[in-house]
Parts: C-alpha cells; sequence; structure tokens
C-alpha cells in the first residue's frame, strides 16, 4: 500500500480528488488538509507519505515551503494540483502536474507512474526480513536504535530505515504495539520484554 | 446536513445518533420532545451558537467554522473541552476495558494474548490520563490566566510567575502519539489476532475503539487549531503591550 495525503482547500476539489485516489488499488488515502494548518510541513513528515498531492495555492504562511522539503526525495513524490491557467506561471519542483482539467484516466496513469518510482521496499513484500526481525527483537527489549547500532556495527541511519520498514510492513509505529506483535508471533518470550 | 439552531434535537439525532454523548456532554439528556435546538439550549442556560457549532463539527468532519469557534470565549471552550475529558475517563475509558474483557472470555483467546491486549489497553489508558490531567494541570489555567491578562483583569502575583516560563509548543506532540497507540491497537485486532473463532466480541470493541478515536481526534482537533492558536495570538498580544514584560 501506498500512502498518499492531499492538500487542497477547496472542497469540492479536495472531495473529488480523495474520490480519485480511494479508486486506485494499492493507494491508501491517508489524511487530507486544506493548507493553511499550522506546522504543516512537520505533520506531513511524520505521515510519511509516499505521494503528496498538493495544489500549491492552497498553501499559505511558512507551509508555502512544504513542497521543497520533500524536493529530489526519493521515498515521497509530490504532485501539484493546478489549472490549466496556472501553467504560465513558473510552476517548478514538482515530479508531475495534475490538471483539474484532465481526464480521469490520464490523472490515475500520472499518480500511478509516480507511486511507482517511489522506492519503497517495505510495501510490496509483507513479511520482515531476518534482519528485520533480529531489529524488532533488539527494539521491544528496548535497546535504543543508537545500541542495535553498535551492537549490529551498523549507522544509525540504517538501523531508523529498518525500523520505519518494519513500522510499515506490520502497520504499528509505537513500541508498545511492537512488542505485543512480537510476543504473538513467538519472535520473543514475554519476560525479556523490556521492563515498563 | 448542516445542523441549525431552529431545527428539532429530535430530527437532528435520528439523522446522525452519535451526536448522542456529545450532547449529553452539555447536560442535555433524550427526550427532546418537539423543541427546538434554542428552546432546548436556553432551558439548559446554554449558549446556542457553541452548542450548535460544536455538534456540526462532530457531525462533518469537514465542517471546521476556525473563525467562529475563536471567536467563543476561551472560558466557554474550556469548559466542554473538560467535560469531554470526564467522559474519556469515565465512560469511553471503562466500557472498553469491559469489552476487552468480554472479548478475552467469550473468543476465546489464549492466555498471553489476553494479557497482552488487556496491558497493551491499561498502557495506553495511563498515557491518555497523564495526556489530560498535563492539560487541566497546567495548559489550562495557564490559558485562563492568559486571557484574564489579556483582558487586563486582576490576577495574582504568583500565578504571573507561570506565564514567565510556560511554552506550549512541547505538547503538541502528545496527540499524536496517543493517536499512534489507538491505532496500533486497532491493527493488531483486525491483522494479528490469533486463531480465534468468535468475531461478534472482537467486532464491538472496534466499533468502540473507532468511535473513541473520532471522539478524541476531534477533542485534539479543537486544542490543536483553536485552543493553542489563540494562545498564540494573546501571547503575541502581551508581548507587543509590554515589550518588556514577562511573556
Ligand atoms: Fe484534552
Ligand atoms: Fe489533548
Amino acid at each position: 500500500m501506498k500512502n498518499v495525503v492531499v492538500i487542497e482547500k477547496y472542497y469540492l476539489l479536495q472531495a473529488g480528488i480523495q474520490a480519485l485516489v480511494q479508486e486506485i488499488p494499492g493507494l491508501f488515502l491517508s489524511k487530507s488538509w486544506l493548507g493553511d494548518e499550522p506546522h504543516l510541513t512537520e505533520i506531513i513528515l511524520k505521515h510519511k507519505p509516499d505521494l503528496i498531492l498538493v495544489n500549491p495555492f492552497s498553501l499559505s504562511g511558512e507551509n508555502i515551503s512544504l513542497p521543497g522539503k520533500f524536493r529530489s526525495s526519493r521515498n515521497t513524490k509530490v504532485l501539484a494540483l493546478l489549472h490549466n491557467k496556472d501553467k504560465s506561471q513558473s510552476i517548478s519542483g514538482f515530479d508531475d502536474l495534475l490538471f483539474y482539467e484532465e481526464d480521469r484516466f490520464i490523472l490515475e496513469q500520472k499518480i500511478r507512474r509516480q507511486a511507482g518510482n517511489v522506492q519503497n521496499p517495505g510495501t510490496n513484500h509483507q513479511e520482515l526480513s531476518p534482519r528485520e526481525i533480529t531489529i524488532l527483537r533488539w527494539i521491544v527489549k528496548g535497546l535504543t536504535h543508537q545500541e542495535i547500532a553498535d551492537k549490529l556495527f551498523l549507522s544509525i541511519h540504517t538501523v531508523n530505515t529498518h525500523r520505519k520498514n518494519i513500522n510499515k510492513k506490520l502497520g504499528i509505529k509505537t513500541v508498545s504495539g511492537l512488542s505485543v506483535y512480537a510476543i504473538m508471533n513467538h519472535l520473543i518470550p514475554m519476560e525479556e520484554l523490556a521492563e515498563k | 446536513m448542516l445542523i441549525h439552531k431552529n431545527m428539532k434535537l429530535s430530527e437532528v439525532v435520528h439523522h446522525d445518533h452519535t451526536l448522542v454523548p456529545i450532547i449529553n456532554r452539555f447536560g442535555i439528556h433524550l427526550g427532546f420532545g418537539d423543541n427546538t435546538i434554542t428552546e432546548i439550549c436556553q432551558k439548559h442556560g446554554l449558549n446556542v451558537d457553541f452548542f450548535v457549532t460544536i455538534l456540526n463539527a462532530f457531525h462533518d468532519i469537514h465542517y471546521f467554522p476556525k473563525e467562529q469557534l475563536r471567536n467563543f470565549s476561551v472560558a466557554l471552550l474550556i469548559d466542554y473541552l473538560q467535560k469531554a475529558h470526564r467522559s474519556f475517563l469515565e465512560e469511553k475509558i471503562p466500557e472498553i476495558s469491559l469489552l476487552i474483557k468480554n472479548m478475552t472470555e467469550k473468543c476465546p483467546l489464549d492466555v498471553v494474548t489476553s494479557q497482552l491486549i488487556t496491558n497493551f489497553f491499561k498502557e495506553y489508558t495511563e498515557e491518555l490520563k497523564k495526556h489530560i490531567r498535563q492539560e487541566e494541570e497546567t495548559i489550562y489555567p495557564y490559558v485562563l490566566l492568559l486571557e484574564k491578562v489579556n483582558q487586563n483583569l486582576p490576577v495574582d502575583e504568583g500565578a504571573s510567575g507561570k506565564i514567565n516560563h510556560y511554552s506550549i509548543s512541547a505538547y503538541k506532540a502528545e496527540h499524536e502519539d496517543v493517536e499512534e497507540k489507538l491505532f496500533d491497537l486497532k491493527n493488531i485486532l483486525i491483522k494479528y489476532l490469533p486463531g480465534q473463532k468468535n468475531d461478534k466480541p472482537v467486532y464491538q470493541l472496534l466499533r468502540e475503539l473507532f468511535s473513541l478515536e473520532k471522539d478524541l481526534n476531534e477533542h485534539a482537533r479543537i486544542e490543536d487549531m483553536i485552543l493553542i492558536p489563540k494562545v498564540e495570538a494573546m501571547e503575541k498580544t502581551l508581548r507587543n503591550k509590554n515589550p518588556n514584560g514577562p511573556v
């Protein structure tokens, strides 16, 4: 499942885009915003979207810099939602442009193409890899990412990436949730859980 | 449907029965007769515009009248938020605990799974309680104090010291944490519940979890998008009024 978020201030347009995304198999519409919410960039970063569909003219205040934050990201593709008449203005820094006037199938094609471009090893293959299982065990035993990195001779960045993939594959984000999963699946005996 | 104050409350509930617990929060109970929302609010001494705004916000996630909500007094907002806290802690949470117990008995689940889910929810409850306690003991009093200062009402000396160093920015991330844990619990039940054959108790539990999630999200939305911007605006006004002052 690819995680999609939408930013569009007009209700009719937002509802239409949401309906389109929900029609496309393999995409999950996780949330929509109007564009004027405070600290939107940080909120969206936390959602870890694969695709952002954003009307750049809906963004206001500090949020104007939002598309730039994801520029040339391999994990998130950003598509602009625009009117044909906006073509004349210089719109740059997006992975593709979607025009309100366009045919449904063209829109769908463009969205699918970008969804396919997202480099995301975690989404197609739901089973945890042996390495991920090792890391999951350490996490629920209460080790920090740094401690795990030291033990496995990995960089902290690599451990962070593994953790993101674990969260994504299982659909569980919190350590408590991961602990429940690990014990239910006999990856770790209950006695070895971190003391709370 | 856009709820209007001239509508009969009974018609509103026919249209969306999930509003009943919200209506209860205002001290209004079933047996509405043919009374309109305005009439019922007058009888209970409630601000009808506020009541209608909250009902609309809850009924339709797309309805979020920031400007209108911001015009209500902070005291009115906080009174509502605290009523919602009571209903989370005194009604929703105990109800869900019972449903978890019911599920572990009726499904039946193995001992370890039962214990895990029970503990997970206990832990979640503690986190939610802690968050609510922090709001009621620190954040809300701070906001009320700010409003007083802003209206040039007298405040006692000890209290104004608080304004000095209190910052609201740290607290926002907590809403996300509470949200994530609840999502994990739902997903564990939906995806990973091992070898159980009786879905009904699980479904009853899930239904309540979805309802709690909706309620909490709406609540956090009011806190994040109305209360906090109000605080930020008041802090700014105070700073401008008194550039050398404590804020
Ligand atoms: Fe609250
Ligand atoms: Fe809160």
